[in-house]
């Protein structure tokens, strides 16, 4: 996708995720637009420094460590973008992309018809197996160093 | 892309799902949490031809291709949840990089349980990882996507489009409402390579916990995106070989015979 489409589509998003942000977590239209501005700004030079860079680095790479860097305390203005940024309910981010999701899932159903239920059987215990792994050694860990 | 129908739909599956909020509600000892973008996923796929026929295949199709670009936004919002708490995840590095290595539960519990039922070496596939887009890449290259193999992947890649995210959502809930874990070794454990996986388990701990919330999702942000440096690797160099070694052993056990080489 082309710079200027993938814009187009962000802002369809930025727009669904404040209207997620009012209705579920009555954060007002206006005072989230800063914050949603940011983001779209995060994501389109993350989205432009991986068509200017050649290195095959994804560009989510780039918008996560571009928000992480503008919001280390320390970096001049973070506090005031943190700011602006907090109006935008994490979770209001996430209801747009699944309702997106949800709509494309349909024509994998056939082949989940297909796959058999052993293989389904399997998915979950791999699921369960790689979380719970996970979580047992972070919890070691973070004990042993005291900050839990 | 100027598809208004799905772009319509999405707004009111949005206005639908948040209206109905996140829902609480207690089983047993525990409280186990729902979250709007679970009803959103799940009414969205209740469109498909196979229930409502209100979208077509072309729609989906349009859906599917934006899917990369609807989450750019969350990852801009999550490389701000790290920021401010980077030197605190900085602190538990250790843990943070350590628990990659629990990654490595999916086949421990996996490929005996595969091959308990059957299964031959889509077990492999199947069992060596979560999953997600590296690893069918990975098994692609190494066997081949037509293989048993190669069909195991695929197969535990398709249910975990499909239904993943509701069931890392509640998996997060029910281990934090019954399992002796804190909140942050759950967060740390939601980075498993696949951001709405990471996102749906770790927003039902935020939910869970609002005091912790904004540490909880930059926990969840920071494993997901060492998921993605080492995951590969970690496939490659650890899980591969390990699942080929227990699966022999398994089959073993299971046959009385180390497994015939394929002759397909």
């Amino acid at each position: 996708m082309k710079p200027k489409d993938i814009f187009f589509v962000m802002v369809l998003v930025g727009i669904l995720s404040l209207v997620a942000n009012l209705v579920g977590y009555k954060n007002g239209i206006m005072e989230s637009i800063p914050g949603m501005v940011i983001l779209i700004g995060i994501s389109m030079l993350g989205v432009l420094i991986r068509q200017v860079i050649p290195i095959k680095i994804p560009s989510v790479a780039y918008i996560v460590l571009i928000g992480t860097l503008i919001t280390y305390p320390g970096f001049p203005g973070s506090a005031v973008i943190s700011g602006y940024i907090s109006k935008v309910n994490f979770l209001a981010l996430t209801t747009p992309i699944l309702a997106y999701a949800g709509i494309a899932i349909g024509k994998d159903l056939d082949a989940l018809k297909k796959t058999g239920w052993k293989i389904v059987l399997v998915a979950c215990i791999v699921f369960i197996g790689t979380y719970i792994g996970s979580a047992v050694i972070a919890q070691s860990i973070l004990k042993f160093m005291g900050l839990i | 892309m100027k598809n208004w129908k799905i772009h319509g739909i999405a707004l009111i599956l949005v206005i639908i799902a948040e209206l109905i909020g996140i829902i609480k509600f207690k089983v047993g000892p525990g409280t186990i949490v729902l979250l709007p973008m679970l009803y959103a996923l799940i009414f969205g796929i209740l469109l498909s031809p196979k229930f409502l026929k209100v979208v077509n295949m072309k729609d989906m199709t349009d859906a599917n291709s934006l899917i990369t670009v609807t989450l750019l936004l969350l990852m801009a919002r999550y490389g701000t949840l790290i920021g401010p708490s980077l030197p605190k995840i900085i602190q538990s590095g250790p843990a943070l990089i350590l628990q990659e290595l629990g990654n490595l539960g999916t086949l421990l519990l996996g490929i005996p349980i595969a091959v308990l039922l059957g299964l031959k070496r889509e077990a492999i596939g199947a069992a060596h990882s979560v999953a997600r887009e590296p690893n069918v890449a990975l098994i692609g290259d190494v066997y081949g996507l037509d293989s048993a193999e190669g069909q195991g992947v695929m197969g535990v890649y398709i249910c975990g489009t499909v239904f993943g995210t509701i069931f890392f959502g509640l998996l997060a809930s029910f281990a934090a409402a019954y399992l002796p874990f804190h909140p942050y070794a759950l967060a740390m454990a939601a980075g498993v390579g696949s951001a709405s996986m990471m996102t749906a388990a770790v927003g039902s701990l935020s939910a869970m916990y609002p005091d912790m919330a904004n540490m909880l999702q930059a926990y969840g942000a920071a494993s997901n995106m060492l998921s993605g440096l080492d995951g590969l690797y970690m496939s490659l160099w650890i899980a591969l070989p390990a699942s080929e070694w227990l699966y022999k052993k398994m089959h073993m056990i299971k046959y009385g015979q180390a497994p015939q080489k394929e002759v397909e």
